[in-house]
């Protein structure tokens, strides 16, 4: 499988706080990375760093190929080709969930509105939230509104799909709706980062698992080996303390 | 009270009341755009790095609020020959009432950016979108939502406000409404239609915004 | 310059005299409106609103023009520059005291108009006892506004002959020669009477912390 991303000792500071302290790590296409840790640990900082919302401190990340540089017009390029799924959703309050997905692929990509809308409404299916088209944010529960977001991640056909803590935000009876939805996307092969809390999921659908402490990767590995026995005891408390 | 109600007498200055209306207009229209620009320049610096650049926004907003616009004009109109520069009554108008409008106008749209999610721009440029591109599909359309309302109310208190242009010898309608008072004799009549003209020209400005504000907002699209 | 400190310093004096006159009546003014408009009679309603809209439309300036130079041709009454200007500025101050006191009314619960209906209280002791003294926390700081703004206002009574702070300043600037030095130091105290003012607004705010939030500081004049 062809490597996509690679993050060689990325260093990232904010003030005299180090954030991440040398993350190097390789993501191959059709990967799918789950983050776990305690809060507070630089999991979102680093999904935020390879999109370039964080400029870093030290080392490099490259992106097929080519080296993210936060804070140049060369980050856009990146961007095109990542989506990304926030803990908050950050939907456009003024758009409607069609408008919202369509936004960037229109704008951004330049695609003809006809085309982009197809495809949209084809991913409200994938969703399952074509009943909710015209529906604004305001309107929507926030499992509806994330996974507009997912929508609208989607509409770019990006390479690769960042979660930064997808559930965090939401309430519990609407988290599953999400899992499902992202369970369906690892199902079809997408390359796909995700910081998330939910151990059991990340073992479900996870190839690979990167447990997180204090900016540094501490362990990673296979999920379910690594939820069933963690081979370093910081890893093992955390996991253990999670699944019980 | 044997005063009776005539307009006979008006007649004659009607003409001058059409361009002393005209001019109220153009001198408010212009002190209204200017006033946007100069007050996102200040909003903008108020949203700085820089703690000096900020604190100078925030000094230029608290001056402007808290002294009388018919100082400013003054000020203006008496300081500028005093260094040497020219200005005729209705530029030092227009330059007085811009300056004091801008400060309103920073803080109205001061509040329009930070109602503004920063999640919003994140989004936003995680999707790859310019910086043009963030401005324009996605922060405009929500301050503009935002600023609708008080924008509106400070587009009146402009047209109100420049009545004061008359105190600096421009001849607007409330200068009209003075002079043709007081050759006429006819004061109850002149401001009887000065009246009229700034309730004309205000509650234009105040229908215009609802009607466009429905029309605008009309899926209730609030956050 | 500095020997017509004391003078200038005596008609901030005056126009604080004259906008807080003004501003007294019209917070009267106002809050009658305010309660005419919350009458059922729509008769009522309307004249409250026209009044409203029609001091919102119109500048205070040509108000003061009329008060001075048409009420005595009309009236056959003649007013002072000081009478003329108090009215004005009184006028002006009571159509937007009257939104100010709305909303501080409207923004107490239906449920304690009930509570106090169901105690048997009648409209007036509803007034006076539950709702007034729960509504003045969220009137006062924007009455704040109001005052600065009507303090603004008050040199415009300089037109009209008053002297009061701006005319000062103008008859100093006359006797000195003409420069603008007088004009800055009038711009200045303006400023500090008003900056003052706004500090104690915001305090105010603070202390009360209301949920309905209106702006202390005052409106362009």
């Amino acid at each position: 499988m062809s490597e996509i991303l690679a993050l060689d000792g990325v260093v990232k500071r904010f003030g005299a706080r180090t954030i991440l302290d040398g993350i190097s790590m390789k993501v191959s296409a059709g990967e799918i990375v789950c983050f776990v840790g305690p809060s507070g640990t630089g999991k979102s900082t680093l999904l935020r760093c390879v999109n370039g919302l964080e400029p870093i401190q030290g080392g490099s990340i490259s992106f097929e190929g080519a080296p993210v540089l936060a804070q140049t017009a060369s980050i856009r390029a990146v961007r095109r080709r990542v989506g990304m799924i926030f803990q908050h959703f950050n939907l456009y309050p003024h758009l409607t969930a069609l408008e919202n997905v369509m936004l960037a692929p229109v704008v951004v990509h330049g695609e003809a509105r006809a085309a982009v809308e197809a495809r949209a409404r084809g991913l409200f299916d994938t969703v399952r939230l074509s009943h909710r088209i015209n529906a604004y944010p305001a309107q929507m529960s926030g499992g509806e509104q994330q996974r507009v977001a997912i929508a609208r991640a989607l509409c770019t056909n990006p390479h690769l799909l960042m979660f930064d803590e997808p559930t965090s935000a939401l309430d519990p009876e609407t988290v599953g709706d999400v899992l499902g939805v992202m369970r369906d996307l690892a199902r079809e092969g997408r390359t796909m980062l995700v910081v998330t809390h939910e151990i059991r999921f990340a073992a479900e659908v996870g190839t690979r698992m990167v447990f997180m402490d204090q900016g540094r990767i501490v362990e990673e590995g296979d999920p379910r080996q690594m939820v069933a026995s963690a081979s370093t005891e910081r890893a093992r408390q955390f996991l253990g303390a999670i699944n019980h | 009270m044997n005063y009776t109600f005539t307009l006979r007498t008006i007649y004659p200055y009607l003409g001058e009341l059409w361009q002393a209306a005209a001019v109220t207009l153009w001198l408010s229209s212009l002190a209204i755009v200017l006033s946007i620009a100069l007050g996102a320049g200040i909003a903008v610096l108020r949203r700085s790095r820089l703690r000096l650049l900020r604190v100078l926004g925030a000094v230029y907003v608290e001056i402007m609020r808290n002294t009388p616009l018919l100082v400013i004009l003054y000020v203006v109109y008496f300081a500028a020959p005093a260094i040497g520069i020219r200005l005729s009554s209705f530029v030092a108008a227009l330059l007085g009432l811009t300056l004091n409008s801008a400060g309103y106008m920073a803080e109205i749209l001061r509040a329009g950016l930070i109602a503004v999610a920063p999640g919003q721009f994140e989004a936003a440029q995680s999707q790859g979108m310019t910086g043009w591109q963030v401005f324009r599909h996605v922060v405009f359309p929500q301050v503009f939502r935002t600023i609708y309302a008080p924008l509106g109310n400070q587009v009146i208190a402009v047209i109100l406000a420049s009545s004061l242009a008359s105190a600096v010898a421009v001849e607007d309608v409330a200068s009209w409404m003075q002079t043709v008072g007081s050759t006429s004799f006819r004061f109850f009549e002149t401001f009887v239609i000065a009246a009229i003209v700034y309730l004309v020209l205000c509650q234009t400005v105040n229908i215009a915004r609802l009607l466009i504000g429905r029309w605008l907002f009309r899926q209730g699209a609030t956050r | 310059m500095i020997a017509y400190l004391p003078l200038m310093l005596r008609a901030a004096g005056t126009t604080l005299w004259l906008s807080w006159l003004a501003m007294l009546i019209g917070a009267f003014g106002g809050t009658l409106l305010a309660l005419v408009h919350m009458q059922r009679i729509a008769p009522f309603r309307w004249l409250a609103i026209a009044y409203m809209e029609f001091f919102r439309s119109v500048p205070i300036l040509i108000v003061m023009f009329f008060a001075y130079y048409g009420v005595p041709l009309v009236l056959g009454l003649d007013l002072s520059p000081f009478a003329a200007a108090t009215l004005a500025l009184a006028l002006h101050a009571s159509a937007t005291m009257s939104e100010v006191v709305r909303a501080g009314i409207g923004s107490v619960g239906h449920g304690q108009w009930e509570a106090a209906q169901a105690a048997g209280f009648t409209w007036l002791q509803t007034m006076r006892h539950i709702i007034a003294p729960q509504a003045l926390r969220v009137v006062l700081p924007p009455s704040i506004g109001v005052f600065i703004t009507t303090l603004k206002e008050s040199s415009l009574a300089s037109i009209i002959g008053y002297i009061e702070l701006t005319r000062t300043g103008l008859l100093v600037r006359d006797s000195t020669g003409g420069g603008f030095a007088p004009l800055l130091a009038l711009g200045v105290l303006y400023f500090l009477i008003n900056y003052a003012i706004s500090q104690i607004g915001a305090a105010l705010e603070r202390r009360f912390q209301t949920g309905s939030r209106i702006e202390t500081v005052g409106a362009m004049a």
